[in-house]
């Protein structure tokens, strides 16, 4: 692509000829594997506590790694589809569909045997479809856009040390608090009526799969037939290592292309849905806005200001809203600290760790909107980009394509939106 | 001739690559580039890929840790 391929970061640093191993490596990489000690160490905390927390600590930073590595953001997965016309992660989050699509199956085939009785898999993300799942699709959309990130792309983000993220992150906690006082009239209005369909029901376990499978290599077509009206196809970055034959020198470039040189989309994707089955098989699909309302209803109402009964969300599957109960400390808290944990080793190794603040005061006020707007756009369609989408179109669930369909409009507008703010 | 500079370190996702466009269309008849100064990794994709497709070529270097220089040369 460039005239000159750029030659990727090395790990060791300037000091190359020190006769100390540990001072030969490059600051960053230094720092790296004081964060890895420290990632252990709160491992070790982990287990003290309990052996599944431990567990789900491995599982966020392996989430966190996988998603820097791979700058895997959902937002930029639809917002580049529109701003770009450009399916680069796209086709990433396809990939890691299609993995988890039948890895999920094959999990959910042995945990209802016979689909037809009407039994749905108690911890597939089967969610009801109605206003509030295409309301909350729209301003999740827009909400991922205007701050420059989902959920999980403002975790990762914040082990990176973009300050907007974490202001996204207590928007993201507000949002989930505000529309918490209003799920009674949701449930009501729409979350209470709605249909839950879980495609084996109606089709078998083959069926589904096979239809689910179908329909994501049709968006694949779909894509990239919209990416050849731009005219042109534009490949990876692709990386450039020292070219060296000798045995220090072909490990230097493993170690370099996995740990500095930005993984391709789709590895990332795969490695995704690997994790992810391997979750739901562990316990349940992937998620974590669920957690995060926990803490801020538990804060709540704590404080005596909380919304009170939610009816009919401890009912439901995935990452509807949690009351707080069961102390601060469960497994999940785990799981979304370990994905900021996982981003920083991995940001720190690769030398992208930087304490990153915008100089224009109105990018902290869109993070902090559209993390608002992603909060309340969860509690409605009960998860984010991961629980209400990338978890529940593997669990053969149409609630994912409903939701998809309404996070890519809204995408749209969110894309509409940044255009018009400088 | 000279290269017009654009400093978009601290900006987030996708502003820099936004910010890039909007300087390579407004670039005067006796400015043969630009140069973009970076600390986000994403838009070592992204501008390059809309730079090319405007009719620029690209050169990354990298310049910090995490920072690098991207110059775009009119073809």
């Amino acid at each position: 692509m460039s005239e000159k391929p750029m030659t990727e970061r090395a790990l060791l640093g300037a000091g190359a000829e020190n006769p100390s191993a540990w001072l030969r490596l490059a600051p960053n990489v230094r720092m790296g594997f004081l964060a890895v000690v420290a990632a252990v160490a709160l491992w070790m905390l982990a287990m003290g506590i309990d052996s599944q927390m431990g567990l789900f600590w491995i599982y966020g930073l392996a989430f966190g790694f996988v998603l820097q590595r791979s700058r895997f953001c959902f937002a930029s997965a639809f917002r580049d589809i529109f701003l770009l016309q450009h399916g680069r992660t796209l086709k990433g989050v396809l990939a890691g569909l299609a993995v988890a699509t039948l890895g999920f199956g094959l999990v959910m085939s042995k945990q209802v045997p016979n689909p037809s009785l009407g039994f749905l898999p108690p911890e597939a993300n089967v969610l009801p479809i109605g206003l509030h799942l295409v309301v909350g699709g729209l301003i999740f959309g827009i909400g991922m856009v205007v701050a420059g990130g989902c959920v999980s792309g403002s975790v990762y983000r914040m082990g990176e040390g973009y300050v907007a993220s974490w202001v996204s992150f207590g928007g993201i906690l507000v949002g989930l608090l505000l529309t918490a006082y209003t799920w009674n009239w949701w449930w009501d209005a729409s979350i209470a009526t709605g249909w839950r369909v879980w495609l084996p029901t109606y089709l078998g376990h083959g069926g589904a799969l096979a239809l689910t499978l179908l329909a994501l290599l049709g968006v694949y077509l779909l894509v990239v037939w919209w990416e050849s009206r731009s005219g042109m196809v534009i490949p990876e970055t692709p990386f450039v290592g020292s070219g060296g034959d000798g045995f220090r020198a072909r490990i230097d470039d493993n170690l370099r292309q996995t740990f500095v040189h930005g993984w391709p989309a789709i590895t990332g994707g795969v490695a995704l849905g690997a994790l992810n089955v391997m979750l739901f098989y562990t316990a349940h699909p992937w998620g974590f806005t669920g957690e995060l309302s926990r803490w801020m209803l538990g804060l709540s109402s704590a404080l005596g200001i909380g919304p009170g009964e939610l009816q009919g969300a401890a009912s439901l599957p995935g990452c509807t809203l949690e009351v707080g109960q069961g102390g601060f400390l469960n497994h999940m808290i785990f799981l979304v600290w370990g994905m900021v944990m996982g981003s920083f080793v991995a940001a720190l190794f690769s030398g992208e760790f930087k304490i990153r603040r915008p100089r224009q005061n109105r990018r902290y006020a869109q993070a902090a909107g559209g993390g608002l707007l992603m909060g309340a756009g969860a509690t409605l369609a009960m998860g984010c980009t991961i629980g209400a989408f990338f978890s529940a179109i593997p669990s053969l669930a149409l609630n994912g394509w409903v939701f998809a369909v309404f996070l890519a409009i809204g995408a749209w507008i969110g894309t509409q939106i940044i255009q018009r703010i400088d | 001739m000279s290269f017009k500079q654009l400093d978009v370190r601290g900006e987030i996702c996708p502003y820099p690559m936004m910010k890039a466009v909007q300087a390579l269309k407004r670039l005067s008849a006796n400015e043969q580039g630009l140069e973009v100064i970076t600390d986000h990794a994403p838009a070592l994709e992204t501008i390059p890929t809309q730079a090319i497709r405007l009719g620029f070529s690209s050169v990354i270097e990298e310049t910090g840790s995490p920072e690098w220089k991207i110059t775009l040369t009119k073809k």
